[in-house]
This record gives structure tokens, C-alpha cells and sequence, in this order.
């Protein structure tokens, strides 16, 4: 009796048709608990069903049963919209916590709907006054039941998705981990809330309940108001932080503005820091008058004078103050430092010199495989010199081989010159003094050659890039002195890069000058430049440069100009819109090909399905290669924040006929993978490095390097592979010029500043690098010029745990990483198979502790190529050795510092203790961990970039690491003159190493 | 015993009674309430609860539906007939098993079937035919139902017509007058097709008219297009049927040739 069923619901649809109410209604009652097996049949006789809900004579809970009824058969038939609207008749029938697929799939139909409801009312700024209250009326009990239940992350996605930024406020606030729900929302609103402005509201709202809370999470806080552009809240917070008496509390404000300086908005920070207020002179003055005008007044007076800025305002004001002003004022002067970039960028460099790894014995194998006559590798090698050397202020290679470096002319000297600003990148106080002997004499007229002085003026922007207030002023000088169009490409680009995104008006009209003397070379470089200056501000500036790209006759300049406008709708997503139809649709390829570009940028990061659509329309359907190829690389740069999409959607492309599309696809996933090590990235890359087009492969091996960046052998070996197909390469004497070339940039890109930094386009904060993005944008313009591919250095950011004491002084600090060592060490260095590996460690460091771990180093390597047939284990065992040797002096001697992360001696150590400042690359940070018994505790538990740690005894002397270098190691290789001024600045600033000595060329 | 059940069977028997006066008013509003309180009995189809009098409630349940599809033939209301069958049918294909076999099963089986074949719903028919047993098969009952339906298939009009004659039931009436029309609209449904006219006298022997009366009387209900002239029936034609649509077939090779030369473009 008990399985008796039914096996039809014939019955059952025939009694609908009966005429008595209680019939009709005992049989919607028993179809509704059966809809789940007899839909079919029911479906047939949906339209008496749907009459029945109509029918006004029927009480209301019947109706509704109707309704509900014939929403489940529609649902079933998969017509979902039939289905919601009937859902939506049923009422409080249609119960949001039922747990079946029909709920749950009219659930999420509903809010889909009511999300794109309420986005489309607030696109077109109406009131959501047609918005169906029912479907309200279900989103919002979804929402509560998802509160109640503790659902909050479910809440917030949805009310985020729904633009219901009450119930998204309720839900943060209602949740039992607020801090976290909020890192959450902050995460969630930059990766999935697509349009610009609504992402600013729901930020906007989190600052607003961040600062509820009753301990503000001013990091978070901070971050937000970043985004929101508001300098004010930003520095009002400093400023109360940097006045609180408590120490930890300016650690905390300095911890902010590291964070703040490492998404390297340059506009944004010198925003910030002109409105911290000044230290009040008298005591009696009223509370802090929060006029702007005098104290920024006060800060360009500081600030223009080039190097002892900082030093300036605190000297002329700290006298006669009550202690807790001059405490502010200490702080305030250590702070402006940092907002400047002046501190981060000093440490990094210094960071970057000690730790420098790169390996010159690869470069030397470039430049005796390179042939003397070809100019292109010449140059090539001279690039791949520059990048290895990044930052590290290291150009010995250079001084070494000062003969054959002579060989390059004209542009190639150009570039060589401005190698040695990606070299000296960051060397904020003496770039000036270093460039000195190439730079164009004011009065002595032509000392130089032209090209030399040219690209001097470019390597100045470069090691003043982001961070350009001191040299601005020089280089518009030198730009507006000059009539030769070398020197007026270099000082273009120079300018561009110093004032990076700062949109000044009179730099603007000083480059307008040079671009409408109309000369090729020098607009090429005015149009880029007119673009970094005015990076992401989408001013109107954007037609004038348009209307003299259709003007201008030179190729070379509609080129740049399209560059250049694509650089000023940086970051404005849909605000772009108009200006990308306008070029995407223009005859001229190139300004096409400037829509790419603009595309690319306007949208850069945000992975919108917009934007990759339209891209994938134009690398297919363009006429134009230049187009098709920049619309496939395009894709790289909408991509960067979610690299594991991009070999999926670029791979089809790879296999394309057309080789400009799969040069594309190649740097496409060279961009957006970059540093990651993607495994799907070189899977999709290795076939194209051996394509049988010469500029594929080029474009393959550049963007394996920069995918592979820093990786090593033992976390995968295709790395190795890569290595060894770059060195056949370089020194297969028939292979192709261009494919040549690419295997020595790709070199100097896999060993990039010294081993020590990576390809990062995205802050720890998922906030763009602006620097970084505009970097690769332009270096990959290096298809039409060379010089360019210097850019590529903005995008490097160092690898390193730096940590700082209050003094931002860098104490001796130790922490855990939780990993094999080998997994990230450095690339071993090369070996001469025969000899000559006496000059393998040119930066030979004079003390005696380092020669003899050299000597031991060099004994380990000798005896591990000597056992490498044995197996992989004596290796570690005789280093062992060595390091042993070494730390056992260590011990002895505490006064000795040094700034090399010690390793373990254990044998198979299964983690290892880095010592600050140290590496941790990318893949490591998640290895990190602080000791517990330490007597630095961080004030952010961050496993990389500069952490501010707090110490516990402070009554204690602090051993400091990471002091300067003795400066007698720099100049062993320097026969020519000693620079005068250099000697007077290496007294002037004690912080820094030893600036190299000037050199000549020979010829 | 359940009062509730008490009741169900008092009123049944007074709609019995009221079925046999015929009084049509009465018993169907009897009926009515007698469903009305079926409703109320959880052991019915489709709950099958399994409740203690489930054994009587469902065979009163079956009864009064039974009648009511009587009822329904003796009103001459079709879709009343179909509404009641359907709601019989549970007790017969799934409170089979607990029940002892209706008597009047196969009778009203067969008039469903008839049913359908007056309805001319020859695929519902036949699904209906293949649920039955064998057995069923094997009753006077289905055969016939299934005899007349062959004769029908096969054109064997008169022995469709003959078969009025021998029919089972009294019941079964109803139906058979009705399947004459069926029939006679099935052949005035090919003679329009096969014929461009027919004269009166061969008509009415085609049509099966014992008179000309009728046949007149009968075109001028059913078939107003139907032309009397000099003597005989002349039957429109539908001649306007479309012309085998023209293949569209240079949009379709513009479309080919645009597809190539996209997927030419296709990386």
C-alpha cells in the first residue's frame, strides 16, 4: 500500500476544470506538491492554470498558489523569465529559504535581474521608481535571511552586485569579523565592480563605516581614500597619527605612506604631503589652521632646491618649539621623506647595490658571440647590460669594455648613454653629477655630440622617473635651449618621465613647442611625452593632440601622438569611451592603433568583458597588422589582474597565420603574466619561441623572460631549458638578427636588477602601478624604436623585505621562511667550462670576512662542477661548509654586518632564516614568517616590501644592517679622471653608495 | 466507522437514487459535493496515504466516480465525461493493486475508447490500447471498441455503422450516434478531396443518407460551401494550396561564401 503512487496527473489537471472553487483548489494544491515529477503533463495545461491565477474571483492565497505553480513548470521548461514573473505573482509563496534547484535558480534569476535593473535606473540617473517592488521584496528577504544566517560574505556579494549599499552597510556592520568582511568588500568592489563611479560610492560608504568602527583600520582607510582621490582625509589621518604621543602610532602613519608611496601615485602623494599642516612655530597659536596655501608654499620652496629638500623645512623651523611640536616636526620631516618616495626609493637602491647578483659572465658570453659590425645586438647587449643592472647603480660592465662600447654611434650611443639612467635608476641626489660629463654645456655649445647629450637627458628622466621635482626645471631648460632635434627627443622623454602624471600646464606648453617645430624624431618623443605627462587625467588636451596628428605629415608622430592620447585616458574606463570610438574608428592605421592603446590603458587591469570583446574584434578583423598585433597585446594589459585568463583567451590566437597576431599573443601573456611564472603561460610561449617567423620568436623570448623574471631552476625547469635555448641562440651564428636580439634583452630582462626585482603591475593592494603600466605600454612601442625599451624599468619593483625602525633605519631583523631554500635562491651563476673564472665577482667587496667566503663560494663551485656527475647531493654539503665558516665568524663578531641573507646549515633544511633587508620573491611571500620571540614586532604582518617594525626594547643599542658601503670598493676599474663634484657629494650624503666615476667614450 | 466516510456513502446512495429517477439537476449537484468531500480523504490518489478505512474510502471513491462518468454519458456532456474518466483512472491503473476489480471497468474502459474515436483522437486512442492487458483485450467490451476502430481505419464505413446495432451496453449509445457523424464528416471529408462534384443520388449513397432531405440538410449545416448545382454537389476545392515554395537559393550562397571568407579570417 505504502508504494502506491501515482503514475499520472491526469486526475488531477481534470479536476481544474471542474467547476467547484474547493476542487480547483484541492487539485492546484496536490499539482503544486507533485509539479516536481508531472511537469510535463502539467505543462500542457499550464494556460488553464495561468487563468486560474488571474481570475479575480478566487481568494488571494490560491492565486498565488496558481502563480507559484506555473513558475515551477516554466522553470522546468527553462523558461526562466516566464518563471520569475510568475514567481513573483506568488508572494510570500515563493520561499527564498527552500532548498531546492528551483529556488535557487529563480534566486539567482532574480537578483540578476534586479541587479541589472537597479544598474540600468542608475546609468540613466532615473529613480528606481519602475522597479518592481516584489522583486525587491525578494531580494531583500534573500538579503536578510542571508544576515540572519551569517551568510555575510553571500549578503554583501549580492548587495554590492545590486547597488543596495544599505543593506551592504548592514551587513558589514552586523558581521562578527568586520576588519575581514571589510578586506573582503575591498577586494571584491576592485575585482568585480566594473564601473568606475559605482566602485567609488561602495568605497566611499566602506571609508564611512571603517570610520565608525572604534579602532580604525587607518592602512584599509588609507588605501580607500586613495582610490577615491581624496588627499585631505588621507593626510588628516597622518597628521593625527604623526601627533599622537605614542610612538607606535607615526610608525603606523609611516607604515601608510610606504604603502601609499608603493602604488606610485605621484600627483596623489605630493597632494598628500602638501597638506600636512606644518609644526606650529608658537605655542599660543590657535590649533592648526588648515589653510593650504602658505605651508605648500612653503613646501615648493623646500622642494625646489635638488637635494637636501627634507633637510630644509625642519632646520628653518624647529627652534623654539614645545617638545611635542618637535617631535611632530622630526616626524613630519621623516614623513614628507617618505611621501616624496625619497626614503623608499634610497632604501630600495641601497637594497638593490648589496644585493646585487647579476651575473657578468652572461654578458660577456653575449658580447664576444655578438658580431662587432652588427649594430642591433651590439646595441641589444648594451640594453640587456642596462636592465640586468637596473637600479643597482652597478656599471662596471660598461667600464670594463669602454673600447667596444665606443663602437656604438648615433642612436645606439644614444641609448648606451641613457642605459647608464636604468643603470643609476633611483639615484635621486646624484643622477645629476652622474650625468654631468654627457650632458649638454649650457654656454660651451656642442661639447658633445648631440646624441650623447640627447640621451643623457633621457637617462636623467629615468632615474628621476615618478619622482622628477628636482631635475623638471633643468630639463625644460634643456629643452628649450636646444634646436637639435637629438637633444629635443631626449629631453622630451626625459620631462615626460620626470613628471610623470603630474599635468603641468608649463611643461605641457614647453613640449607643445618642440612637437610643432614638426620635426620627426623630436615630435615622436613630444607626443609620448605630452602623454606621460598628462597620464590618466583625460583632459582636453587630448583633441588638440588629435587634431595635429591628422595635421602632421610624420609617420613617427601621428605614432606618438596616438601613443600619447592613449596615455591620457589611463585608468577612466568608460570615460574613455567617446575618445576610443573616435580613434578606433579613423582611417589612419596608426591613430587605430593609438585606439589599441587606448583601449588597452583606459581599461587596464579591470578585465572588462567590454573592452576584450572589442579587442578581439580588431585582432581579427583589422586590415591593418600594426593594429591587429597591438590589439592582441592590448588584451595583456586589460588582463593583468587576472593572469590565468589570459593564455586561455590569447591562445586560439597564438596559432594564428598571421604572424603579427601571434607576436601579440605572445606579449600579451608576456605583460599580464609577467613575474608570475605562470605554467600555462610558458606552455603557450615555449612553442612560439621557435616559430618560424624571426620577429615571433623575438617577441616569444622577451615575453618568456618577462614571465619567467626571477625564477629559478628549482621551482621549474623549464627555466633552465629557457636559459640554455637563450645562450644557443646568442651563439648560433647564423640564427636571425632579430630573433638574436631578443634572446639578449631576454637575457637581461630574466636577470633584471640584479636578481632582485621583479615585473609587477599591481600593488600589494591590488591598486595599479600606474609607473609600471605606462612603463610596459610604452617599452612595448620598442617594435619602432629601440630606445624605448628602457621603459621596461619602471615596471620593476624590488623583491624585498625591508624592514625599518623608527629612525626608518634599516635594524638587523630575522624571520622565517618556511621553505626549502633552494626553491628561491638565486640562479647559480654561470661557469666557464674551461677557466678564466677569476673575474666572475667583479664587485669585489674589500673586507676580509667577504673574501673568504668568496674563497669558500668559489671552492664550492669549483668542487660542484667538479662532482655534478655525482648527483645532486654533495652540492648543498659543500656550501655547507662554506656558510658554516662564514656564520661561525659571524658569531664571533658582532660589530660585523653583513648584508646577505645567511642560509641554514642543515643539510636538507626544510625552511631558512632571512635576515633583513632580504629577498622574498613573489612565489615566497607566502613562506614568510615572523618569529615570535623577535624583538622587532612589524606593525603589518607583510611578507614583502617595507614593513615598519616596532620595537620592544627599545633601551637597547640597535645593530643596524644595510649601512653604507665602505667607498673605496666602487672605483677599482675607473682609470679615467676623477670627477671633481663627485668626491663633494659622496660628503654631502653619507646615506648612499658610492656614485660611480664618469667615463668617456673613446672615440 | 469515520463519520466523514458515513456521509460520503449516505449521500452516494441518495445520488444513486437520484441517477435512476433521472434527475440530472439533483444528481449533479450531488455529485459535486460528493467530490467536494472526497477531496477530504487523504487515502485518495494522489496522496495514497495509508489511512485505516483506505480499503472502503478508495472503493467509494471508485464508485462515485464511476457513476459519475454515467452520469456524464446520460447527459451527453463529453467534457464532464472526460474530466470524471481522468479522475477515475488512478483507481484503476494505481489503486489497482489494492483493490478488487470494478465490474464496470471494462465497460467504461471501452466507452473512453469510444470516446476518443468519436473525438477522432486516433493517437490517444491507441496509447489508451496499449495500456491494457491483455486480458482487457480479450473483453466484449474493448473489442468492440477496437473492431470499430479497424473498420474505421480500414473505410469500412457501413460496418462501422452496422455495428450500432450490437452494442454492449446501453450506454454505449450515445457514443455510436455520435460516431456515425464522425464518419460521415471522415467521408465527406474525402469526397471532397477525390471528387470535383458528385450528383445528389451518389452522394447520399456515399454519405450514407437513407434520404435527400437529409443530405440537403445536412450540407447546409456542416458544409455552406458545398455548391448544389443542376443535380449535383460540386465541392470547392481548396486550389490556393501554395505553390512548393521557391528555394532562396542565391541568399543562401551569398551566406555560404560569407562564412568562408569570415573563417578565412578567423586566425
Amino acid at each position: 500500500m505504502a508504494t502506491t503512487m501515482v503514475s499520472s496527473a491526469g486526475g488531477l489537471l481534470a479536476m481544474l476544470n471542474e467547476s467547484h472553487p474547493l476542487l480547483k483548489q484541492h487539485a492546484l494544491y496536490n499539482l503544486n506538491n507533485f509539479v516536481d515529477q508531472f511537469w510535463p503533463e502539467i505543462s500542457t495545461s499550464v494556460p488553464i492554470i495561468e487563468s486560474l491565477y488571474e481570475d479575480d474571483e478566487f481568494d488571494l492565497h490560491q492565486r498565488q498558489l496558481a502563480a507559484l505553480l506555473v513558475s515551477k513548470v516554466f522553470y522546468y521548461l527553462g523558461e526562466l523569465n516566464d518563471s520569475l514573473s510568475y514567481a513573483l505573482g506568488a508572494g510570500s509563496l515563493f520561499d527564498v529559504s527552500e532548498d531546492s534547484d528551483y529556488v535557487h535558480t529563480l534566486l539567482a534569476k532574480a537578483i540578476d535581474e534586479y541587479a541589472s535593473l537597479k544598474s540600468k535606473a542608475a546609468e540613466s540617473n532615473a529613480d528606481g521608481a519602475d522597479m518592481d517592488l516584489r522583486l525587491e521584496g525578494i531580494v531583500e528577504r534573500l538579503l536578510e535571511k542571508c544576515i540572519m544566517d551569517g551568510k555575510y560574505q553571500h549578503a554583501m556579494g549580492i548587495a554590492i552586485e545590486c547597488r543596495r549599499l544599505d543593506k551592504l552597510e548592514e551587513a558589514i556592520m552586523k558581521s562578527d569579523n568586520v576588519h575581514g568582511t571589510l578586506s573582503y568588500c575591498i577586494d571584491v568592489s576592485h575585482s568585480y565592480v566594473n564601473r568606475r563611479e559605482y566602485r567609488q560610492e561602495v568605497l566611499q560608504l566602506l571609508v564611512k563605516v571603517y570610520q565608525k568602527l572604534p579602532s580604525p583600520d587607518y592602512l584599509s582607510i588609507c588605501q580607500c581614500l586613495m582610490f577615491l582621490d581624496e588627499p585631505e582625509g588621507v593626510a588628516s589621518i597622518l597628521e593625527k597619527l604623526l601627533r599622537s604621543g605614542n610612538k607606535d602610532e607615526a610608525l603606523l602613519a609611516f607604515q601608510i605612506a610606504f604603502d601609499l608611496v608603493e602604488n606610485e601615485h605621484q600627483a596623489f602623494l605630493l597632494n598628500v604631503r602638501d597638506r600636512l599642516s606644518p609644526p606650529k612655530s608658537q605655542v599660543s597659536e590657535p590649533a592648526l589652521p588648515k589653510s593650504t596655501v602658505p605651508d605648500s608654499s612653503q613646501n615648493e620652496n623646500s622642494s625646489a632646491p635638488d637635494v637636501q629638500m627634507t633637510e630644509g623645512t625642519s632646520s628653518s623651523t624647529v627652534h623654539e618649539m614645545d617638545p611635542s611640536e618637535a617631535v611632530y616636526a622630526e616626524r613630519l620631516t621623516k614623513m614628507k621623506g617618505i611621501l616624496s618616495g625619497e626614503t623608499s626609493i634610497q632604501l630600495t637602491l641601497q637594497f638593490l647595490y648589496s644585493h646585487n647578483k647579476s651575473d657578468l659572465l652572461i654578458l660577456k658570453t653575449i658580447k664576444q658571440s655578438v658580431e662587432m659590425r652588427n649594430s642591433v645586438c651590439h646595441s641589444a647587449t648594451i640594453f640587456a647590460n642596462a636592465i640586468m643592472h637596473a637600479g643597482t647603480t652597478v656599471d662596471t660592465f660598461l667600464r670594463e669594455n669602454l673600447d667596444w662600447l665606443s663602437r656604438a654611434t648615433n642612436w645606439a650611443k644614444f641609448s648606451a648613454t641613457a642605459g647608464l639612467g636604468v643603470i643609476h635608476r633611483g639615484h635621486l641626489q646624484q643622477g645629476r653629477s652622474l650625468m654631468a660629463p654627457y650632458l649638454p654645456q649650457g654656454g660651451a655649445g656642442g661639447g658633445g655630440s648631440p646624441y650623447s647629450e640627447g640621451g643623457a637627458l633621457y637617462a636623467l628622466g629615468l632615474i628621476h622617473a615618478n619622482h622628477g621635482e628636482g631635475i623638471k626645471q633643468f630639463l625644460r631648460e634643456s629643452l628649450r635651449s636646444t634646436s637639435v632635434e637629438v637633444v629635443q627627443h631626449g629631453a622630451c622623454l626625459g620631462l615626460g618621465l620626470a613628471a610623470l602624471g603630474t599635468a603641468d600646464e608649463d611643461i605641457f606648453d614647453d613640449i607643445k613647442s618642440a612637437l610643432y617645430t614638426d620635426s620627426a624624431v623630436a615630435g615622436e618623443a613630444a607626443g609620448i611625452s605630452m602623454g606621460l605627462l598628462m597620464v590618466g587625467t583625460a583632459s582636453e588636451k587630448t583633441s588638440e593632440m588629435l587634431a595635429y596628428a591628422h595635421e602632421t605629415q610624420h609617420e613617427k608622430i601621428i605614432r606618438g601622438l596616438a601613443l600619447g592620447i592613449a596615455l591620457t585616458v589611463y585608468g577612466r574606463e568608460e570615460e574613455a569611451d567617446t575618445l576610443i570610438e573616435q580613434m578606433t574608428r579613423d582611417q589612419d592605421p596608426i591613430l587605430r592603433y593609438g585606439g589599441m592603446y587606448a583601449l588597452a590603458l583606459a581599461y587596464s587591469g579591470t578585465a572588462n568583458n567590454k573592452a576584450i570583446r572589442q579587442l578581439l574584434h580588431f585582432a581579427v578583423s583589422d586590415v591593418s597588422d600594426d593594429v591587429r598585433r597591438t590589439a592582441v597585446l592590448a588584451l595583456g594589459f586589460v588582463l593583468y589582474s587576472e593572469p590565468e585568463q589570459t593564455p586561455r583567451i590569447v591562445s586560439l590566437l597564438s596559432e594564428s597565420y598571421n604572424p603579427h597576431v601571434r607576436y601579440g599573443a605572445a606579449l600579451a601573456v608576456g605583460i599580464s603574466c609577467a613575474g608570475t611564472g605562470l605554467s600555462e603561460a610558458i606552455s603557450l610561449l615555449e612553442p612560439l619561441t621557435s616559430d618560424v617567423v624571426d620577429f615571433v620568436r623575438q617577441g616569444a623570448l622577451i615575453a618568456m623572460a618577462m614571465v619567467m623574471v626571477q625564477m629559478n631552476e628549482a621551482s621549474d625547469s623549464r627555466v633552465g631549458t629557457f636559459r640554455r635555448q637563450l645562450e644557443k641562440i646568442i651563439l648560433d651564428k647564423h640564427e636571425d638578427t632579430m630573433s638574436k636580439m631578443g634572446a639578449i634583452l631576454a637575457s637581461g630582462i630574466l636577470d633584471a636588477g640584479g636578481r632582485n626585482v621583479t615585473i609587477r603591475l599591481l600593488s600589494k593592494t591590488k591598486h595599479d602601478k600606474i609607473t609600471a603600466v605606462v612603463g610596459l605600454a610604452v617599452f612595448s612601442q620598442f617594435w619602432y624604436w629601440y630606445p624605448l625599451i628602457y621603459f621596461i624599468s619602471l615596471a620593476f619593483s624590488p623583491t624585498a623585505f625591508i624592514g625599518l625602525n623608527y629612525d626608518l633605519k634599516v635594524p638587523k631583523f630575522e624571520f622565517v621562511s618556511n621553505t626549502k631554500p633552494s626553491l628561491f635562491e638565486y640562479p647559480k651563476p654561470t661557469t666557464v667550462p674551461t677557466t678564466t673564472s677569476a673575474v666572475k665577482l667583479p664587485t669585489a667587496v674589500l673586507s676580509t670576512s667577504v673574501k673568504a667566503k668568496a674563497r669558500a663560494k668559489k671552492e664550492a663551485d669549483q668542487k660542484a662542477t667538479a662532482e655534478k656527475a655525482a648527483g645532486a647531493e654533495p652540492s648543498p654539503a659543500s656550501t655547507s661548509a662554506g656558510k658554516g665558516k662564514a656564520s661561525s665568524e659571524k658569531d664571533g663578531d658582532a660589530m660585523q654586518v653583513d648584508g646577505q641573507p645567511e642560509k641554514k646549515a642543515e643539510p636538507e633544511p626544510s625552511h631558512e632564516i632571512l635576515t633583513n633587508p632580504a629577498r622574498v620573491v613573489p612565489a615566497q611571500e607566502k613562506f614568510i614568517k615572523f618569529m615570535e620571540d623577535s624583538r622587532y614586532v612589524p606593525v603589518k604582518s607583510a611578507p614583502s616590501g617595507f614593513v615598519l617594525l616596532r620595537d620592544l626594547q627599545p633601551t637597547e643599542p640597535e645593530v643596524l644592517s644595510l649601512t653604507d658601503t665602505p667607498s673605496s670598493t666602487a672605483s677599482p676599474a675607473s682609470g679615467s679622471a676623477t670627477g671633481q663634484q663627485s668626491s663633494a657629494s659622496a660628503m654631502a650624503v653619507d646615506e648612499e653608495p658610492q656614485p660611480p666615476q664618469p667615463f668617456e667614450y673613446t672615440s | 466507522m469515520d463519520p466523514k466516510l458515513t456521509e460520503v456513502s449516505q449521500l452516494f446512495e441518495r445520488f444513486k437514487a437520484a441517477c435512476t429517477r433521472d434527475d440530472l439537476n439533483t444528481s449533479t449537484n450531488q455529485l459535486s459535493q460528493l467530490k467536494v468531500l472526497l477531496t477530504g480523504f487523504r487515502s485518495l490518489p494522489p496522496l495514497f496515504e495509508n489511512t485505516p478505512d483506505a480499503d472502503k474510502e478508495l472503493t467509494i471513491a471508485r464508485d462515485v466516480y464511476e457513476h459519475a462518468v454515467l452520469l456524464s454519458v446520460k447527459i451527453g456532456d463529453q467534457e464532464a465525461f472526460e474530466r470524471n474518466f481522468f479522475q477515475l483512472k488512478p483507481y484503476y491503473t494505481d489503486a489497482g493493486s489494492c483493490l478488487p476489480q470494478s465490474p464496470q471497468e471494462y465497460m467504461i474502459l471501452g466507452l473512453n475508447l469510444l470516446r476518443l474515436l468519436v473525438q477522432n483522437r486516433i493517437a490517444e486512442f491507441h496509447t489508451e490500447l496499449e495500456l491494457l492487458s491483455p486480458t482487457a483485450l480479450e473483453d466484449p467490451c474493448i473489442k468492440h471498441a477496437v473492431e470499430l476502430e479497424q473498420s474505421f481505419m480500414e473505410g469500412a464505413y457501413n460496418r462501422v455503422l452496422s455495428a450500432k446495432h450490437n452494442v454492449p451496453y446501453k450506454s454505449y449509445d450515445y457514443f455510436m450516434d455520435l460516431l456515425a457523424k464522425t464518419v460521415r464528416d471522415e467521408i465527406a471529408g474525402c469526397s471532397e478531396k477525390a471528387y470535383d462534384y458528385l450528383s445528389i443520388s451518389d452522394a447520399c449513397q456515399v454519405l450514407l443518407f437513407p434520404s435527400e432531405n437529409e443530405l440537403l440538410e445536412y450540407i447546409k449545416e456542416e458544409h455552406p460551401e458545398w455548391e448544389i448545382k443542376n443535380g449535383s454537389v460540386v465541392f470547392q476545392k481548396a486550389k490556393e494550396s501554395a505553390p512548393c515554395k521557391e528555394i532562396p537559393s542565391l541568399q543562401l550562397i551569398n551566406q555560404t561564401l560569407s562564412y568562408a571568407r569570415e573563417l578565412e579570417r578567423i586566425v
